[in-house]
Parts: C-alpha cells; structure tokens; sequence
C-alpha cells in the first residue's frame, strides 16, 4: 500500500478541521443582540434599535429621545397649536411671524431644499393639504374638493422663495403662503434624534419612525440590513445593507389615501397641478441625511419617472429607486448596485448615472 | 492515519457548509409577537397555537390575530382602518401599529432577516 503524502500534516489538519467546527459553533448567538424600543410620537410609531448598549443606557435614550421627539411634533406640527400653527397665522394676518431660531433654521432648510427641488417639495401648500383632507389623523371621506377650489389655491402659486427669514422673523409677500412640513419635519427630526444619541455616546443606532429611518454605525459585525416593503404586494420588494451614517426614505401612495367611487387619493399632492401626483407608486431615496431624503422623496415622486434624475441631482441625491404606475422600476446604477431584490424585477428602467 | 480517521474527517468537512448555514446566515422565522399599549410595557407571546389576542387601547378594543407564525390586525375601532389594511406580518422585524389606538405589534425573532423595515 502507498504511504500517504506528508502524512506528518494529518494531527495538524486535524487540529484545524476541529478548530473550524468550534469557531463556528460559537458564531450560535443567543439572539439578537439589538435593544429595541418603541414608542408613539410625531403621529406615528417610532422604532428604536441599539447595538452594543447595555440596557440601562439604552432606556435611558429611549426616554429621551420619546421626550424629544414629542416636543418637535408639537413645536412643528401643521394643524395643532403650536409654534408652527403661531407662525401659520402671523403669516396669514399680518404676512409676518416671529420665531425661535430653532423653527427659523428649520423653515430655512425647508426652503433651500425646496428650492433644489424646484418647488416640487413645497412646504408652503399647507392650504392646498389641508383643502384635501389631510390636516387630520385619519384619512378623510367623501369626494375630492371642488375643482375651482384647487385651481384657485394652484393659481396663487405659494412658493418658499416667497419667504424671507432674517432676525428671528419670516415674512411672505405672497398671501397664500402656509407651512406643512409634512414632508421634512419627521427627516429632521431623526436627524436631531441621532445628534442626541450621538452626544450620548451611542454609536450603533437605527431611529426608524413609521418606516422611514436613519442609521449609524453598525449591528456587531455586520453592517444594518433594511428591507424595503413592497409598494403593492405583502412583502420586501428589495434590501439593502447600510455604509455606517445613512437614511432611506420612501414616499408612496399608499402611506395616506382615501378612495371615492373606485378611485385613489393620496396625501402626496404636485403643487403645480394641484392634485395627488399621478405617475408614481413610490420613490425611495438614500442620503446621509434625514432631512434632505425625506423632502427629497417627495420631490421624485412628484417630477415622476421622466424628470426625477434631473431632480435628484440638484438635490445632492446619489441613490434612488422609483416604482411606477405599471410597476417599472426606475433605478440609478450606483443605487441598483446595492439593491438586493427578493425576486428578479419584471421591468428595470435604468437612469444615467447621477 | 486510519480509515476511520479518513470517514470521521470526510464527513466532518462535509458538514461544515451546513453549520455556516446554518449559523452564519440570518435565515430565521419569528418566534413571538411583541404587543404594546400606549406606554405600557410590552408583552412578549409566543406564535403558537393559532388564536385571536384582544388588546384594549384608549379607544377600545383591537384584536390581533395569530396564524401560521403570522400575526394581523383583525379589528380595531379606529374609523380609517389603516391598522387593518396593512396586513399580516410575515417575518421577524416587520411591525404594525393602530395610531388612534396606541397599540403595535411586531414579530420577533432571534436572527431577523431585517433590522428595519423601510416603506
């Protein structure tokens, strides 16, 4: 019988064969090693995930960052007393409103990414929203407003270059100008909300409030996984793994709507038309910050599935996914590349780079 | 090194991709549901047996409904209903809540596919 090759390497090939199987073993977690809170605010549910904190910490900036974000929803809020509704009837009594400096900064972003966005986040159709229903918590019945109403409002055009915001007031010269910072004020929000964790040392985090979030560092060894649901069938459409300090942000008509007579009105509305934007289903955007996806999802819903590169590059925006009306979906290459889909996608349109 | 050494090491590298599998990949179902009142603590149940839980909110009572390792809003006495359209929850980290009535539930697992859900 032939001697083996090197048999003198057979204890160590099975020292390391033994070896192996332990290092493996050990990998067989207990669970998973994530703190996780939630609580109500900002009208909606906000999920809280921690990685590497012991538990004490860990309540203890959940209960903050409750306190906080409660204080925001109200300073903020588009038909609630508040500091926002104060400036809302300053603007509308007199065309002028005092405000603190923090609602002044935030009215300021609010209207610099307006301005990127050419209008299509507008964050100063707070009379247009509230004509459609949606200055409630539950969504409105019945038909759609008065066509000669909505014209009437689209006419005036409020635009936030409208606006001036110097020494601690704002002043329009258009009379139609109203806040809804719907489509921002929960961005950042989550922006403020990872400062405050941040300054409590806290570097693994996800705040996720109603399915839109913002996440830093990292879950142990791993980057966060983020699945993006479907927009309309049960389930992930797609995942995503996350590079230490980023936010995604979805917009859908699903998210608040209503239906009359077979037909489907979301909260989503083209400040240009008027009506609930009509070529998209939703527009998912990633970018470091809160604030800017949030108000940038709503812009690329809106420019639709022709104008959104154009959008997303003036807004700074590198990764994006857009679902039409015919279930197309809309991607940049960068973005397709770190998409992941559950089931290969029946149509991909593919944007130029951005 | 005997024949027995040989066996014992072929079967032993063969089932290495298992146990990577098997303990590397985040491949779990959910074990329990997570349900919360208003700012009560949670309540942690198991997905078996099939069965309707009723959770009493501030505005009155919705019911959950567990089947198959999933769970539902069944009803709840919120006019819009937004709880109950949204469906079942499938997979571990997926939540829904009912806002007029301050109640979530999410599943649980020990190695969620996700660790957030984004929509």
């Amino acid at each position: 019988m032939p001697r083996p090759a090197l048999p003198q390497l057979y204890p160590l090939l099975r020292t390391l064969t033994l070896a192996l199987v332990c290092l493996l073993a050990a990998c067989n977690r207990a669970g998973d090693p994530v703190y996780r809170d939630q609580f109500f605010a900002f009208g909606t549910l906000i999920d809280l995930s921690l990685h590497g904190v012991d538990t004490p910490r860990a309540e203890q900036a959940s209960r903050a960052l409750e306190q906080a974000f409660t204080q925001m929803h109200s300073d903020w809020h588009a038909w609630q007393p508040g500091a926002l509704q104060q400036a809302n009837a300053g603007l509308a009594a007199h065309g002028q409103a005092s405000v603190d400096p923090a609602m002044a900064a935030l009215i300021q972003e609010a209207n610099r990414l307006s301005t990127l966005s050419n209008g299509l986040f507008n964050p100063v159709i707070g009379r247009l929203v509230a004509l459609w229903g949606f200055h409630n918590d539950e969504p409105p019945q019945g038909p759609p407003p008065a066509a000669d109403r909505i014209r009437q409002l689209v006419e005036q055009a409020p635009a936030s270059t409208d606006v001036r915001v110097d020494d601690g007031q704002i002043r329009s010269r258009n009379p139609a100008v109203r806040y809804d910072l719907g489509a921002f004020a929960k961005g950042h929000a989550i922006d403020r909300g990872i400062e405050q964790l941040e300054e409590l040392g806290i570097q693994n985090a996800i705040i996720n409030a109603g399915g839109d979030l913002r996440a830093i560092g990292r879950h142990g060894n791993r980057p966060w996984r983020i699945g993006i649901r479907d927009p309309r069938k049960p389930g992930v459409l797609a995942s995503i793994e996350l590079a230490g300090d980023e936010s995604v942000f979805t917009s859908g008509d699903y998210e608040r709507f209503y239906e009359h007579e077979g037909r489907r009105y979301h909260h989503i509305i083209d400040p240009r038309s008027g009506y609930p934007a009509g070529a998209t289903v939703s527009a998912t955007v990633i970018h470091p910050v809160a604030a800017t996806a949030d108000a940038a999802a709503t812009a690329l819903f809106v420019a639709g599935p022709d104008a959104w590169p154009a959008i997303a590059r003036q807004m700074g925006v590198k990764y994006v996914m857009l679902v039409d009306r015919e279930g197309r979906i809309h991607l940049n290459p960068a973005m397709q590349a770190r998409l992941k889909f559950e089931s290969e996608p029946e149509a991909i349109v593919m944007s130029e780079a951005l | 090194m005997t024949r027995a050494d040989r066996v014992l090491m072929a079967i032993v590298l063969c089932t290495l991709p298992l146990l990577y599998l098997h303990f590397w990949t985040d491949q779990e179902p959910a074990t329990v549901l997570r349900m919360q009142v208003a700012d009560m603590d949670p309540t942690v149940t198991p997905l078996t047996p099939d069965r309707h839980v009723q959770l009493a909110g501030p505005i009155g009572e919705s019911i959950i409904e567990i089947r198959a390792g999933q769970a539902r809003f069944l009803d709840s006495p919120c006019p819009g209903k937004v709880c109950v359209h949204s469906g079942w929850l499938r997979e571990a980290g997926q939540l829904a809540a009912c806002l007029p009535n301050r109640i979530s539930i999410q599943l649980l697992g020990n190695r969620p596919r996700f660790d957030a859900i984004n929509f």
